[in-house]
């Protein structure tokens, strides 16, 4: 039988554009304010520049491991706390043996293990995923607001390494290629997290258990499995953010020091649509309204600051009503599968 | 299975005692709190705003009075950490109840709470840090303030002479919290009175009280921006934001930074390499002469004006030139018999 009824014929330059319009604006924009204001006062620039790529790195981070875990069905609210707990282990680490390539992996390592945790209540035991990231971000609250003591000191913090002439170019040079270690890795998980996510067998396998895992595991995929690496992998990479806030950007560890960096990066992991590459962009954009609410009063420019700050957060919203574009959440997400 | 239950709900709930209880530590004295309500004890609670008894400023300062009192009268004392704003009245009651003296309360935030308690407790002495009383004298309530812009002068003329790009910088906690302003206020206007031609760049700390002054991060994000674009000399004031900014500046070489209400050449070791002085406002002192004056039966009410001034250079003392030093003298001098003015709150 002939289909009379022809649907409208879309081209994927289309649905490109479709998806897209209101990200590449954004960007155009942003792009060209840049280069006007680097044509103004170039050293200024390009410190706002850099300091976008500093504040956005945690964040980027952050969403990383939440889109980790959501990709393949669960929720993680307990990046702050896996952040904090890798902040603090970090800082311990650093502090007992001054070495700070060791410091990052002891970092990510009690990352993973509080990811390991999150795995155990929420695949394992089938708690509610809402109160297992709960009750991680309490815990490592908790913990290292008990242990942390006063007076501990380091010998100093990961310092820039300049990538050459790469950081001679002007305006991105010294913000992209004028950084210490951690920021590079970001950079490079960006992208290895969209090949693995979207290239390899693994990530077909991880969202298909995020999408449905019943039809998952009637094709032989082993769901607790997936879940499980996925989840820790995705808490040693709050621990790298950990790693970076006390070993690289701050160089010392207080209390409560992520400051709800992890919630945040829970709204850039939304307002990126669950894909590496949207994190990284939301991320930019968030650290980029940070960068510029400090310019402006460093100019002088009588605009309350909450007001710039509050920027994001608005286009978060925006996104999450579902005004730009439809943000897909995995179909699983957050629901604990029962083998029958 | 259930026995898993109940191994994480011990763990959540330990969590929950963890981080909510705050500690209080009795000193190991002769007396104990129940005899507070004897005349002849000389009991002091000390309630701290948001933060730690430990956190290398002004709680910690403020407490550091109260053991001076402890040592020199033999009072008994007590504090306790105030975990979250909503709790400030209900710590202060804390010993209120107990018929303790002196109640010391910490921070520009808790200024009406401790009024409130005032004025149910009009038998015990409230002496308030950073507490202005410019509603009107209350009989037993002695506000402890400041004037840091007379503090942040001095730091902004040290600057405006130790700067060679002629680009300085402000790291600021928050602009709800006067002091911290008048910190600003008085940098800048120092900074103009030696060169009026000084670039200055300062920012505050977009959050609210909760984050304002415990986001090393920010600190440090922020004051690398400034050093990014020329600034060569940073003023970090705003708890452990400022701290941050403080660290941050250590890692640029040929960078100079200046610290705030203590000498944090001892609070922030990491800080050291940069940190050339101090804008210091002395709450030891401060809490401890109102303390003794309460003792005494002198408890003087309403606003009662602490001493600022410059810590000292430590390792930059020879790096710091004769005549800056004179300049700086000059300067105080002028502050303290108003020939110069900061223009703050004018």
């Amino acid at each position: 039988m002939e289909n009379t009824n022809t649907l409208p014929t879309v081209t994927p330059q289309q649905l490109f554009f479709k998806r897209w319009t209101t990200t590449i604006m954004v960007a155009l924009g942003i792009i060209a304010i840049t280069i006007w204001q680097y044509m103004l006062d170039p050293q200024a620039t390009e410190a706002v520049l850099a300091s976008t790529v500093r504040s956005s790195t945690p964040l980027v981070l952050g969403a990383l491991c939440g889109l980790m875990g959501e990709r393949s069905g669960v929720i993680n609210i307990g990046i702050e706390g896996q952040m904090l707990m890798g902040a603090f282990i970090g800082f311990l680490a650093n502090v007992w043996t001054g070495n700070l390539l060791f410091s990052v992996f002891a970092a990510v390592f009690s990352g993973a293990i509080m990811g390991l945790l999150l795995a155990y209540m929420s695949v394992t035991l089938k708690m509610d995923q809402i109160i297992g990231g709960t009750v991680i971000n309490i815990l490592a609250l908790g913990l290292t607001g008990y242990f942390y003591q006063v007076g501990l000191t380091t010998d100093g913090k990961m310092q820039s390494i300049s990538l050459g002439f790469l950081a001679d170019i002007p305006i991105i040079g010294p913000a992209l290629f004028n950084n210490p270690p951690i920021t590079y890795a970001t950079f490079v998980l960006v992208f290895l997290i969209h090949y693995i996510l979207f290239h390899t067998k693994w990530g077909l396998r991880s969202r298909s258990v995020g999408e449905h895992p019943r039809a998952a595991d009637t094709l032989g995929v082993n769901v607790f499995k997936v879940r499980y690496i996925n989840v820790i992998a995705g808490g040693a990479i709050a621990g790298l953010a950990g790693a970076f806030l006390t070993l690289e950007a701050v160089g010392s560890f207080e209390r409560a020091m992520t400051n709800g960096r992890g919630f945040v990066a829970l709204a850039v992991m939304i307002f990126g649509k669950f894909t590496p590459f949207g994190a990284w962009g939301a991320a930019l954009l968030f650290g980029f309204a940070n960068a510029i609410q400090t310019q402006l009063q460093f100019a002088d420019i009588q605009v309350p600051h909450q007001f710039i700050g509050m920027f994001p957060y608005i286009l978060t919203i925006i996104v999450l009503s579902g005004f730009v574009g439809r943000t897909h959440i995995p179909a699983a997400d957050g629901v604990p599968y029962e083998k029958e | 299975m259930k026995k898993l239950y109940l191994v994480f709900a011990v763990l959540a709930i330990a969590a929950l005692a963890l981080s909510a209880c705050g500690s209080s530590e009795p000193e190991a004295a002769t007396v104990s709190e129940d005899d507070c309500a004897d005349e002849a004890v000389l009991c002091v609670g000390l309630v701290t705003d948001v933060g730690e008894i430990d956190d290398k400023s002004f709680n910690q300062s403020a407490w550091e009075g109260v053991q001076l009192a402890v040592d020199e009268m033999g009072a008994f004392s007590k504090y306790v950490e105030t975990k979250d704003a909503k709790d400030y009245a209900a710590n202060i009651g804390l010993f209120a109840e107990k018929d303790y003296d002196v109640i010391v309360t910490v921070g520009f935030a808790m200024g009406d709470a401790t009024l409130a308690a005032a004025a149910e407790y009009p038998e015990i002495d409230f002496i308030g840090v950073d507490q202005g009383q410019w509603g009107g004298e209350v009989a037993n309530v002695a506000g402890l303030i400041f004037p840091e812009d007379k503090s942040g002068f001095l730091a902004g003329a040290l600057a405006a002479q130790m700067t060679e790009t002629g680009t300085i910088a402000a790291v600021l906690g928050t602009d709800l919290v006067p002091p911290v302003v008048a910190f600003k206020e008085g940098y800048e206007a120092g900074a103009l009175y030696i060169n009026p031609d000084i670039n200055l760049i300062s920012t505050y700390h977009p959050g609210g009280m909760d984050v304002a002054f415990v986001d090393p991060e920010w600190g440090a994000t922020t004051s690398k921006q400034a050093i990014d674009q020329g600034a060569d000399v940073v003023f970090g004031a705003g708890g452990k934001t400022g701290n941050g900014a403080l660290i941050e500046v250590a890692s640029h070489e040929g960078s100079l930074c200046i610290g705030v209400d203590t000498d944090q050449w001892e609070t922030v070791p990491e800080a050291q390499p940069c940190l050339i002085t101090s804008a210091m406002k002395l709450i030891t002192p401060g809490v401890f002469d109102l303390i003794s004056a309460s003792s005494a039966g002198e408890f003087p009410a309403g606003n009662f004006l602490g001493t600022v001034g410059l810590a000292p250079f430590h390792d930059f003392d020879d790096s710091v030139p004769q005549e800056v030093k004179d300049t700086l003298d000059e300067i105080d001098a002028g502050l303290q018999d108003g020939s110069i003015t900061t223009g703050y709150g004018e």
